[in-house]
Order: C-alpha cells, then structure tokens, then sequence
C-alpha cells in the first residue's frame, strides 16, 4: 500500500470493515454463485491472489522483476503431490489441510537455494538470473521424470486421507473452503508483512538500495529474505494447486506460468497491496471463463495488457483508488457522467472489435465447415461482405465516440478546476 | 594513559582510477567532536575522499581507520554499523517513500530491529519517536507523509541531512549539503547543521567558505589529490600556498 504515488489510508475501522467483508465474502461466495463452473473459477481465483501477492513482495514492494517465480510455486505444488500420495500410502500422517504448509516449507526452501545467487543484485541482473532458473528448473523437470513425473506429471488423490471432522475433499465446495481458508490467512500474513521492519527497509532497498547500504543495511541480505518469504507463500500456492487439480506437470514451474504472474500482478497494479488480488481475479477471469467462450481469449488478454501498460500503467489499482480519491474530494459525482459517456463509447468500440476478431478467427479455423458465425445471437455469414463493413463501422464510430468522450471530459475538468 | 584515537584518520591514502590518480597520499586525522571542513577546486578529489571513508569506493592503497578501528575495503554497511553516516552532494533518497518513513528506515538498523519480520512497525515507539524528532529538527514534520520524490529541493537537501542523522552516527560526513541553496537556505542549512551536529564529529566538503569559515573547526584543503594544508580557518586563510591553489583564484 505503500509506495505508490496515489496514497490510500483507511481508518483502522475500515482496515477491519474490509478485512471483515473479504471474510464474508469469501464465505458466501460459492452460495450466491452456485454452479459448478462458478466454484472452479473462485478456487483458481484464490491460488492465483496467494501467488500473485507472493510475486508482488518481490516486484511491487522488493523491485524484484523476476521471470522465474513459477519456480517456487511449481516446486511447492510438485512437493505437497508426492506429500499426498504419501498420506494416501499411509507413510505420511498428516491431515491434507495442511498439505499447503508443505509447499511452502519446500517453496521456501528452494527460495533458500537459489534465492543467494538470483538476489546478489536488484534489476537486469536479477531477472536475467531467475530467467536462467527457471529454465534450469523446467529442463531438469524432463531429465528427472522419478520426482517430476515426466510429460504426464504426477497425479494424487486428494480424498486419500483420513476425514477429519467429516471433511473427505470429495465435493469440490470443501476445496473451495479450504482454498478460500489459506487465501485469506496468506493475504493477512502478506499484508502483516508489509508493515514489519524488513518489510519497509525492502521498500527502501526498491527506491534506493545505495542509499540503504548507507543506513546500515545489507542489500543482498534483505532482497534474499523477501525472496525466500515470497517463495514460502508462492508454495502455499502451489500446494492448493496440487489438492485442487490433484495434478502437477513440468507446467506448474515453467516460463509460461512465471509469465501469468507477472502478467496478472501488473494487471492489477504493483503498487498497492491489493493491486494484485483484483489482478488475479481478472486474469483468472481471461484464463478460466473467457478461454472457454472463444479462442481468441489469449489475443484479449495481451490487448488488454497492453492497453493497461498505456493508459493505466498503476493497473487496475491505481485506477480504483483514483475513484475513491475523486468520491473523497467530492469530484466523483461531477466526473460520473463523463466516465459513464466514455464507459457506453468505449463498450461500442470493444464490440465492433470483438466482432472482428471473432469473425477473423472464424474466418481461419471454421468457415469450411460453416461459413455462419452465431455471436450473441447474431447470425454472421464471414464469407460475405456486409457483415465486416458494419463491424468496421461500429468500431470506427465507437473509437470516435471515445476521442470525443475523452476531449469532452478533458474540457469539462478543465472548466472545473 | 594514551590519548582517545581521532574519529577519523587516514593514512596513506591512494585512489587511482584505471589510470587515473584521484587520491595521492592522504593522511589526516579528525579528533571527536570536531568540526572539518575539506575545501578544494572541483575535482581535487573531495567527493572521492568521503567515498573511500564511508566505503563506497575501496582504495587502491592506504588505510582508514574510524574511532582506530581499520574499517579499510568494508562495505558501506558495516562502516554504518560501527557508527559513521553520509549524505550525498546528488541528493539520495527513497524517493517513493513518504517523509517520515525515509527517517525511520535510516533508523532502523541502529536501534536494533535490523531484518526483523516479526516486529510489527506500528508497535515500535523507538523507531517512530525518533523519526518524528529528526523531521522536527529539519523543518519537515507538515510535510510527514509526502513522498520525498515530491518535495522541493531545499526540502530534499534537508532530508538528506535528516536521513544522515537519524541513526545516531557519531561520525557524520556531509557532502556539499549546502549546493544550490540560496543564501537564506543556506543560512538556514547551517543553524540545521550546527544543530544536529551538536557533540559529534562532522567532515564536511562545502564549497562555500561563507559556511566553511563559519562552521568549521579545522580545514584541509585538497588540490590534486593531496592535502596541501590543515588548520584552524584563520590559519588557513592566511596560507599563501591556499591562496595560491584555491582562495585567491576561486573566491577573491
């Protein structure tokens, strides 16, 4: 929370208000939404905010870029997986609730491993070095199938242990609860983090570590001990991931994966605590819900990336707590119908858009079979004309609709002040 | 009984860049409690000299020796540990940190809470008491929760001074803390400085002699890597060789 150039400060009342309704929230969430679908996605949601926040204690607060963070959660989930089988043979006594606990003892302790060499120096060095790691790890994934299971993973079963107080983690609602249990302690303790000595001196050390070398502080040691920290939560993460799929493959610690957290933490904004939680939730969203409505949803989420990198680069935070700063100075109500003329242009824009897209990757992948694309319940035969000329339409007339938007809000705060 | 070792003292100091002399053979000794001043042309090598004293740079020869301990080659840590602090002619801040946490991360370490995770910060009295009393003694405690990246220069340079302070150094090496003020920042930096200084050693480089001949104790003037002169400020005043190489050129 601290760090970012926007400052937020809630009273201590509402510090507990909204730790209380995260609380709340998470425990009726699965009983407003009741599908399946819905319980799959908020169980995912809850691992990614554990290893989104866990990134962010490197990037956001540490100045750690790193490439390689999937290392630590992957590592975890690959160790909790053979933790499970082993409750499931009955070598290993301990009930699967804390299963998560032993990814992120093994996350932090590979944190201890290669977090001395990756920590020696903060940014190009840094991140070519977890890189680095993260290739090495991916690679000995497949030379080492005994522990990694080679291409097909390891798989567990998650109802293998004794049921203790009836909790068997057959029905996925139990997993959801669990999961919902560990996000909310691992966000608490992430948050408690951020407010203890080292926690402020990796401040410190992100702004100016020269300056930190020079009140006493030994740079490389307080980077190490972020990593190693942020490791442990990244292999709670991990851990919940393993009971959750009851599958780990060399996925889990490869690039792709470090890449989603960077993605979805700066989705969400680095520079405030909850910044990645909203990213996580969004990035979840693209990767869970709307890869299933169209296969363009990888196209969506970079575009989307990119548009945030140019036009809200504090992410999705900076963008909430500049709506909260506006409501608190009185500005907000003058400001609504602006944002809500260049919210409707801007929802022209994006469908004329997505119609396109739609009907090019129709255009490519189906239109042999049936050239007729059905899009919300329009009927759109890609291989004639009139349907691209009036998706062009649309969006040209939406992106002008959103220039005029745009200087017209501009015009009126400037009127204003 | 043998006499307290100085708080500083140099013997022998050399600093070459690749093949460039900087240092040539410093030997000084600063007693505790005193106020020094090191004058000199530009690139005479002051800024070098309190680079190898606070261990920013390693000297290629020499030794540097703090309260007559050798701290020679350590890290800029360590020689913080053992009770020496800086400030830096670019102003160096944590310039996205408000205010009150720049002093209380540079007091941190020094009372003790080091790379604790366990502490919560809000709790600890020490460290908030004494941010708070160094931003009072530099003039910024209406500015507390404004990001130093934000603050006006003369604002900064007094941050800088602050974050210098606020882990109890004995030993403090100010770098040009006065450069680019105005006279009435000026005069003002130098009632802060006089201040905070108050019953520990201070090594200053300044090139205003203004606040040179007023705050100074002893000067050395540096020229071409070597002190050419130490001494009280009439004396060195009356210096011709001073006069020569520095005074009469620089400010007649």
């Amino acid at each position: 929370m601290s760090g970012g150039t926007l400052r937020f400060r809630p009273l201590d009342l509402g510090r507990w208000l909204l730790w209380g309704g995260t609380a709340v929230l998470f425990l009726v969430l699965p009983h407003v939404f009741t599908q399946g679908f819905a319980l799959t996605l908020m169980s995912q949601a809850g691992i990614m905010v554990i290893f989104a926040l866990s990134y962010n204690m490197l990037l956001g607060q540490g100045g750690m870029l790193s490439f390689g963070h999937a290392v630590y959660s992957g590592l975890g989930a690959y160790f909790a997986i053979h933790a499970l089988n082993l409750i499931g043979k009955g070598q290993l006594a301990l009930p699967v609730s804390l299963l998560p606990l032993v990814g992120g003892l093994a996350g932090a302790a590979f944190g201890v491993l290669f977090g001395w060499v990756t920590t020696t120096k903060s940014g190009t060095t840094f991140a070519m070095i977890s890189l680095g790691i993260g290739e090495m790890v991916a690679a000995s994934s497949l030379m080492l199938p005994g522990f990694f299971g080679g291409e097909g993973g390891v798989t567990a079963n998650r109802t293998a242990g004794a049921a203790v107080l009836g909790i068997t983690y057959g029905p996925a609602i139990q997993v959801y609860y669990l999961i919902a249990a560990w996000t909310f302690a691992s966000m608490a303790a992430m948050y408690a983090l951020t407010r203890t000595p080292l926690g402020r001196i990796a401040n410190a050390v992100r702004d100016n570590p020269e300056r930190a070398e020079f009140v006493g502080y030994d740079t490389h040691v307080v980077r190490f001990l972020q990593l190693v920290l942020a490791s442990f939560f990244a292999g709670v993460a991990g851990g919940l991931a393993a009971i959750n799929f009851e599958i780990v493959t060399a996925e889990n610690v490869g690039v792709l994966r470090s890449g989603g957290v960077l993605l979805a933490t700066f989705i969400g904004g680095v520079g405030f605590f909850f910044g990645p939680v909203l990213g996580a939730v969004v990035f979840t969203l693209f990767v869970v819900w709307i890869a299933i409505l169209t296969k363009a949803w990888l196209l969506y989420l970079g575009l989307f990336f990119v548009a945030l990198v140019l036009w809200a680069p504090g992410g999705l935070a900076s963008l909430v707590v500049a709506a909260l700063q506006a409501a608190k100075g009185g500005r907000l109500r003058r400001r609504l119908p602006a944002y809500g003329a260049l919210a409707a242009a801007g929802a022209v824009a994006l469908g004329g858009f997505v119609v396109l897209v739609e009907m090019l990757y129709h255009l490519e992948l189906e239109a042999v079979n049936d050239p007729v694309l059905q899009l919300a319940g329009l009927r759109l035969d890609v291989k004639t004309a009139a349907p691209w000329i009036a998706a062009a339409a649309v969006l040209a007339a939406g992106g002008a609709l959103c220039a005029a938007a745009w200087r017209r809000a501009r015009r009126d705060e400037a009127a204003a002040t | 009984m043998t006499p307290d070792p100085p708080a500083i003292e140099l013997r022998g100091l050399h600093k070459r860049f690749g093949n460039t002399p900087v240092i040539n053979g410093v030997d000084l000794a600063i007693a505790r409690g005193e106020r020094h001043a090191i004058i000199g042309p530009n690139g005479a090598g002051k800024s070098t000299l309190f680079n190898l004293i606070s261990g920013r740079h390693e000297p290629t020869a020499g030794a540097v020796l703090l309260d007559g301990e050798d701290v020679t080659g350590l890290p800029p840590f360590r020689i913080n540990r053992k009770g020496l602090a800086r400030s830096f002619q670019v102003t160096n801040l944590f310039h996205r940190l408000p205010v009150f946490e720049n002093l209380r991360c540079a007091a941190l370490w020094s009372l003790g809470y080091r790379y604790s995770f366990w502490h919560r910060l809000s709790r600890l009295r020490e460290p908030r008491e004494r941010a708070e009393r160094v931003m009072e003694e530099i003039g910024l405690a209406a500015r507390r929760d404004t990001p130093a990246g934000v603050l006006s220069y003369a604002e900064q340079r007094a941050l800088e001074i602050g974050i210098t302070i606020a882990g109890g150094a004995r030993v403090i090496l100010l770098d040009e803390p006065t450069s680019g003020m105005n006279r009435g920042e000026t005069a003002a930096a130098v009632a802060l400085i006089r201040k905070v200084t108050e019953g520990r050693t201070l090594a200053m480089v300044e090139h205003d002699m203004g606040v040179v001949f007023d705050l100074a104790d002893r000067i050395s003037v540096l020229v071409y890597g070597e002190v050419i002169a130490t001494g009280a400020p009439a004396a060195i005043r009356a210096n011709p060789r001073v006069q020569e190489a520095y005074l009469g050129t620089a400010h007649a």
